[in-house]
């Protein structure tokens, strides 16, 4: 079960936050074909990919209209490279290292994703204290896995899925401004199925009409209450892409909030297969070394 | 004293003059206020109903459970306890229907709802009520670690498909009984019995209409939050000073469980086939108790027409049935009506205050009609009638009313509001009666009155000349027919009841001059016989109520053999127990319960618990449990790794895995900063008297535990606490406090008494037949070694006060003849005659009220009901022949000068005709 979390994790960390290149601005778009276009960018900028992440997290408070952290932060931060491999490059490979905090630095991930149903996730977990590769699987591939937490923040692999449209009834509900930006707002409803995996019972979500960037995100629970919302922020354009380079996820719930940050993202590396191995998560030296090349191709 | 005492009854004598007089003006305005009150009773009232309503918010525990709901959820659930048909739950008949059923729980809105009864018991079943399910675990979803080779599996205990051969069904069995953690929560030893566990969001979900901060109008997120560094970091700002929004959290009602135990029990009744269902928790329990509180409104009926009967029987006029009917039921509804109107918010607790002021209010009519219904027969006219039967029993109702009101007002000592507002309203209900007795019933008997005795026969009267007109052998017929017909067609409780209530209807109806005639000349005869039988009982009873066990019990609460006596005994004698406790651990310290140190500490403390009390705790859960077990799997499930380990990355890391593969059940356990935790403790059923034991026994422990752990953890707190052990709790401070009421009530009603009757001795002597009754219930319960339950006390005050109404009557009445006769006799006869009827007449239809209740299914009111009966009885007795045999031998004066006291009822019976 883990396998699934954390490498869903892994991959939808580099890939639901970047968002596609600029584009001429759609026109009658229906809600399915706005979303289609912001999953088909996602899924190519998965592809060959260094990111340094950090994520934030808090309780928080508001004083003079201001979301405002009301503690110090508990801050993580990871590398994560990956890879599409197979026919379109459906299949992928990705490694994910902590860096910090120093407890947990040395934890890696390594995730061998099929797009076939048929073949099993594959996933290490590498314990730095324990020194040791688990390779962890599922019991069984029919699971209703509960949605993960992303390395115990309040982002779980549910808010960062992608995919999947065929199992969502989706209404563009009407175009509006959010932000000071022209956006579609835009709902998805779970079908039956995808409503027993799912902590909402429905997405409002606010899509800019230029950019295609998720600007806001407000996920609704059984008795239609709204228990979390997504804001974007920063939205730059890196390597191509326009990415909300922080985006924050705020539990209405329990008053806790975490941020995602990019702080570095690329694409276009050329990632050795070797990279993607085990030996990446035991072998620190050598770790270091390949890392050092994979950045040195950004410079 | 004495002059007072005599004008103040003249007063009351004047008084129907008074109010006739404006009788208009004063009807009118009781009209008018009247409908007030009905209209606020109806629009304003605020009813608690909720449980939290029993709980001292200050109590620790108290805020320790709020504290832990909103870090950890709701502790609320249906522990649905089932026994499978064919004796074993892991066969393939049973395991299939345990899938589907929980199935049927996670993913209800699927279900056909064709297939489900639209409503039942009359009950309308609401299908959003499922909403309130959080988590469903059961064999048919768990979940096990098992490390092959270089795999870490997390594998389901039942395979969602089941295997084909009856070999492979024997190892899922086998495996499962294997996995300590799951034995007795899941399954029993046996596997005869399985549960699945419905976990809910009760007293976790934000009340309706809560708007979040965020929500306010133009908040945004502060600009640090899209501040990237020139190199490349990002750091979020942070103001410690900020406060956090609180969440208030929506309470949850008697209704609101029922009304999720009636939808969650429709669909797993459709398992009956396959299994017994045994349900316990809080919702299931809950519903009971809505149960019992209709159950006590069919009683309230049956009692108001038994009421109404002997009312009609006893004074042989509707008048006298409808006028105090009336008279309560306005004094009710003011009662009711002020609370409503000035914003009080009420509980349950007010159908108490409406059988307070039934029980006060019938005393009260029945003395003043009894006293104008033997001036009508002695011929008087109708209004010097109501002015004698006021001017002799005035001022004795007012000194009920005063004792009665300190009595109740006791309560209003409590730390619990909820008793606070029962013992005002009580009070203002008391008083209220007593003014509807004084102000309106000579109104209403004016209006309406039965005519001349003799000349005009109401129908009871010919009833009873037609039935004294048949033959003896045509009586003794009669008398078998209905006998026979009574209990064929009620049974032999219920017969053996009605059976009673007729019997003692007509031996009052027909003999109560002959016996009150002759109890005089007993109590002049035997008086130290009496006085030797009624000490004898006295003693007894203190000695037994010295052995009284203050204890509420859920088992006990029932009768034995009711469905939720046998589902806690089930859960109990199969399972991890019925029970649940809550050890709070806050450290006060980000990442604290990362600490290898308290890790082991709190590894320790559930060592010591579960060795410490191996009958009373089945099993014990925390973090430091899964940091062990997940230890243990990462060591390829080497034994010696079943530990803490020493190092603190090493924790760190092992909670990492835990938490990303299972956040919900990680956030069940630890905050998100890891600062807090908990250790759940699955108990057996016990009574609260243990459970208040066990807390302070608790507390030694942990103290003792994490001692040496003060230098790392200076505002470590570490706190007892859970729902049903909370509940406990308050029901043993509830019950202790009430206890300690009562006697404060009795030792207030005894000042009265002393103040009243105007001397020392003669208030010490009328507390002895005071204290008779009360001693004697409590007494009887100690000696038959009955717990004295929450509930039980509740009602304690009530019955004590109406037991000791009519002996303040005898006692005042007596006074007051005594100063006007200046002889012992004489007032002693005429006391006996003239409150005598009415004594007997009130102890008839209260105490066969009050037996009514000994049919409750809650044996909390049951027990009261039964022994409230007996002493009201028994207070009977003692006014007729204890108090006169005291007064035969101690001869005291209350203060009155030249008193004749030679004792010679002959004559004084002479003078007097």
């Amino acid at each position: 079960m883990q396998g699934n979390i954390l490498s869903k994790a892994v991959i939808s960390l580099v890939a639901a936050l970047l968002l596609i290149p600029l584009q001429s601005i759609a026109q009658d778009l229906s809600g399915r074909e706005i979303m289609e276009k912001v999953e088909d960018n996602r899924r190519a900028t998965s592809n060959s990919a260094l990111s340094r992440m950090q994520l934030s997290t808090c309780k928080f408070g508001v004083r003079e209209g201001k979301i405002t952290c009301a503690e110090r932060p508990r801050v993580k931060s990871l590398e994560s490279v990956g890879k599409g491999y197979g026919p379109d490059l459906k299949d992928s490979r990705s490694i994910a290292i902590l860096l910090d905090p120093p407890a947990e630095r040395g934890i890696g991930m390594l995730s061998f994703i099929y797009d076939d149903g048929a073949t099993d996730n594959e996933t290490w977990l590498y314990l730095s204290a324990l020194g040791r590769v688990k390779r962890i699987a599922s019991g069984s591939s029919d699971d209703e896995t509960e949605p993960g937490s992303l390395f115990g923040s309040e982002f779980t692999t549910e808010d960062q899925d992608t995919g999947k449209l065929d199992e969502y009834e989706i209404n563009l509900l009407e175009e509006t401004v959010e932000s000071g930006r022209e956006v579609w707002k835009i709902e998805t409803i779970p079908n039956e199925k995808r409503a027993r995996q799912s902590r909402y019972s429905r997405t409002v979500l606010y899509i800019d009409k230029e950019r295609f960037v998720e600007l806001r995100m407000e996920m609704y629970d059984q008795y239609g209450k709204e228990i979390k919302r997504m804001l974007g922020a920063r939205v730059e354009l890196m390597n191509g892409f326009w990415v909300a380079r922080s985006t924050t996820i705020m539990n209405l719930v329990t008053n806790r909030l975490s941020n995602m940050a990019f702080l570095e993202m690329h694409t276009g590396i050329d990632v050795p297969d070797e990279f993607l191995t085990q030996r990446t998560l035991t072998d620190a030296a050598f770790r270091e070394t390949e890392l050092a090349k994979l950045r040195a191709q950004i410079d | 004293m004495e002059k007072i005492l005599l004008s103040l009854s003249d007063a009351f004598a004047q008084a129907p003059y008074k109010v006739l007089k404006y009788k208009s003006f004063v009807l009118a305005g009781l009209i008018v206020m009247t409908t007030i009150m009905v209209y606020g009773i109806t629009t304003r009232t605020t009813m608690d109903m909720t449980t939290d309503s029993f709980l001292d918010e200050a109590d620790p525990a108290a805020i320790a459970l709020d504290e832990f709901r909103e870090q950890f959820g709701s502790d609320e659930s249906i522990f649905l306890v089932y026994r499978a048909k064919d004796g074993n739950v892991f066969s393939r008949e049973s395991m299939e229907a345990a899938q589907q059923l929980t199935d049927d729980l996670r993913n209800w809105q699927s279900l056909d709802r064709s297939q489900y009864p639209e409503s039942v018991n009359g009950i309308v079943l609401d299908w959003d009520e499922l909403n309130h399910i959080r988590r469903v675990q059961s064999i048919a979803n768990l979940r096990y670690q098992e490390s092959i080779g270089d795999s870490l599996l997390s594998n389901r205990l039942v395979p969602s498909s089941l295997p084909e051969s009856n070999e492979e069904l024997g190892l899922i069995r086998g495996n499962a009984l294997s996995q300590e953690d799951y034995l007795l929560a899941f399954y029993s030893e046996n596997t005869e019995y399985g549960a699945i566990l419905i976990q809910t969001d009760f007293g976790t979900k934000p009340v309706e209409g809560f708007v979040s901060a965020v929500d306010a109008i133009d908040v945004s997120l502060d600009d640090s939050f899209g501040a990237f560094n020139d190199d490349e970091t990002f750091n979020l700002e942070f103001n410690e000073d900020i406060e956090v929004q609180e969440i208030e959290f929506e309470a949850v009602d008697m209704l609101g469980y029922t009304s999720f135990q009636i939808m969650s029990r429709a669909i797993y009744e459709k398992y009956e086939a396959q299994f017994e269902f045994f349900p316990v928790g809080t919702p299931p329990l809950m519903e009971f108790m809505l149960e019992m509180l209709g159950e006590m409104m069919v009683l309230g009926i049956i009692l108001v027409l038994i009421f109404t009967l002997l009312l009609w029987i006893l004074f042989r006029s509707f008048s006298a049935v409808i006028w105090p009917l009336v008279t309560i039921l306005l004094s009710i509804a003011w009662a009711w009506g002020i609370p409503a109107w000035t914003g009080v918010v009420l509980t349950t607790m007010i159908s108490l205050t409406i059988m307070l002021i039934f029980a006060v209010g019938i005393a009260d009519c029945v003395h003043v009609m009894s006293a104008y219904f033997s001036f009508r027969r002695e011929g008087e006219e109708h209004h010097i009638a109501l002015s004698h039967a006021y001017g002799k029993t005035g001022l004795a109702i007012l000194v009920t009313t005063v004792t009665t009101m300190c009595g109740v007002m006791a309560l209003a000592t409590s730390d619990l509001a909820m008793i606070q507002v029962f013992g005002w309203t009580s009070a203002v209900g008391v008083f209220l009666a007593f003014f509807f007795t004084i102000v309106l019933l000579p109104i209403l008997l004016d209006l309406w009155h039965p005519g001349n005795p003799d000349a005009d026969a109401s129908f009871a009267d010919k009833l009873g000349k037609r039935w004294h007109s048949l033959k003896r052998n045509t009586k003794f017929c009669i008398a078998v027919v209905y006998f026979a017909a009574v209990f064929a067609t009620l049974g032999l409780a219920v017969g053996s009841y009605i059976a009673l209530v007729t019997l003692l209807t007509y031996v009052v109806v027909n003999w109560q001059k002959p016996i009150l005639d002759a109890v005089p000349g007993i109590t002049a005869r035997y008086p130290y016989v009496i006085m030797a039988i009624f000490g004898s009982i006295f003693i007894a009873c203190l000695y037994g109520m010295s052995k009284i066990r203050i204890d509420s019990n859920m088992a006990e609460l029932t009768r034995e053999g009711s469905a939720i006596q046998r589902a806690y005994a089930v859960v109990d004698e199969n399972m991890a127990g019925s029970q649940s406790l809550e050890i709070v651990i806050n450290t006060n310290t980000i990442d604290g319960m990362m600490n290898p140190r308290l890790l082991q500490a709190v590894d320790e403390l559930q060592t010591r618990i579960e060795a410490r009390y191996p009958n009373e705790i089945s099993r014990t859960n925390s973090l430091a449990n899964i940091v062990k077990e997940t230890n243990k799997v990462m060591n390829d499930d080497d034994p010696a790794f079943d530990r803490i380990p020493d190092s603190e990355l090493m924790v760190s890391q092992l909670l990492y895995l835990f938490n990303s593969s299972n956040p919900e059940d990680r956030r069940a356990l630890v905050s998100d900063d890891y600062s807090k935790s908990h250790i759940s403790i699955s108990a057996y059923n016990a009574g609260s008297y243990q459970y208040q034991a066990f807390f302070t026994e608790m507390e030694e422990e942990i103290a003792d535990t994490f001692s040496g752990l003060e230098a790392e953890f200076p505002e470590l707190q570490v706190t007892v606490t859970g729902s049903m052990a909370m509940m406990m709790r308050m029901a043993d401070d509830l019950a202790r406090s009430q206890y300690a009421s009562l006697l404060l009530a009795l030792g207030i009603i005894s000042v009265i008494m002393i103040v009243t009757l105007g001397s020392f001795q003669g208030g010490l002597l009328a507390m002895i037949p005071n204290m008779i009754p009360a001693v004697l219930s409590f007494g009887l319960m100690g000696l038959l070694g009955l717990p004295l339950d929450a509930d039980t006390l509740l009602i304690a005050p009530i019955i004590i006060g109406i037991a000791v109404d009519d002996t303040i009557h005898f006692m005042t009445h007596y006074r007051i003849d005594l100063a006007r006769t200046g002889s012992i006799s004489k007032a002693l006869i005429s006391t006996i005659r003239d409150v005598g009827q009415a004594v007997m007449f009130t102890t008839m239809i209260l105490a066969l009220s009050f037996a009514l209740l000994s049919f409750s299914g809650h044996l909390g009111m049951a027990k009261m009901g039964f022994f409230g009966a007996i002493a009201i009885f028994f207070a009977l007795l003692c006014d007729l022949f204890l108090i006169p045999a005291m007064i035969i031998t101690f001869k005291p004066t209350f203060g009155v000068k030249n008193v004749n006291k030679e004792i010679d009822f002959s004559k004084a019976t002479t003078v007097h005709s």
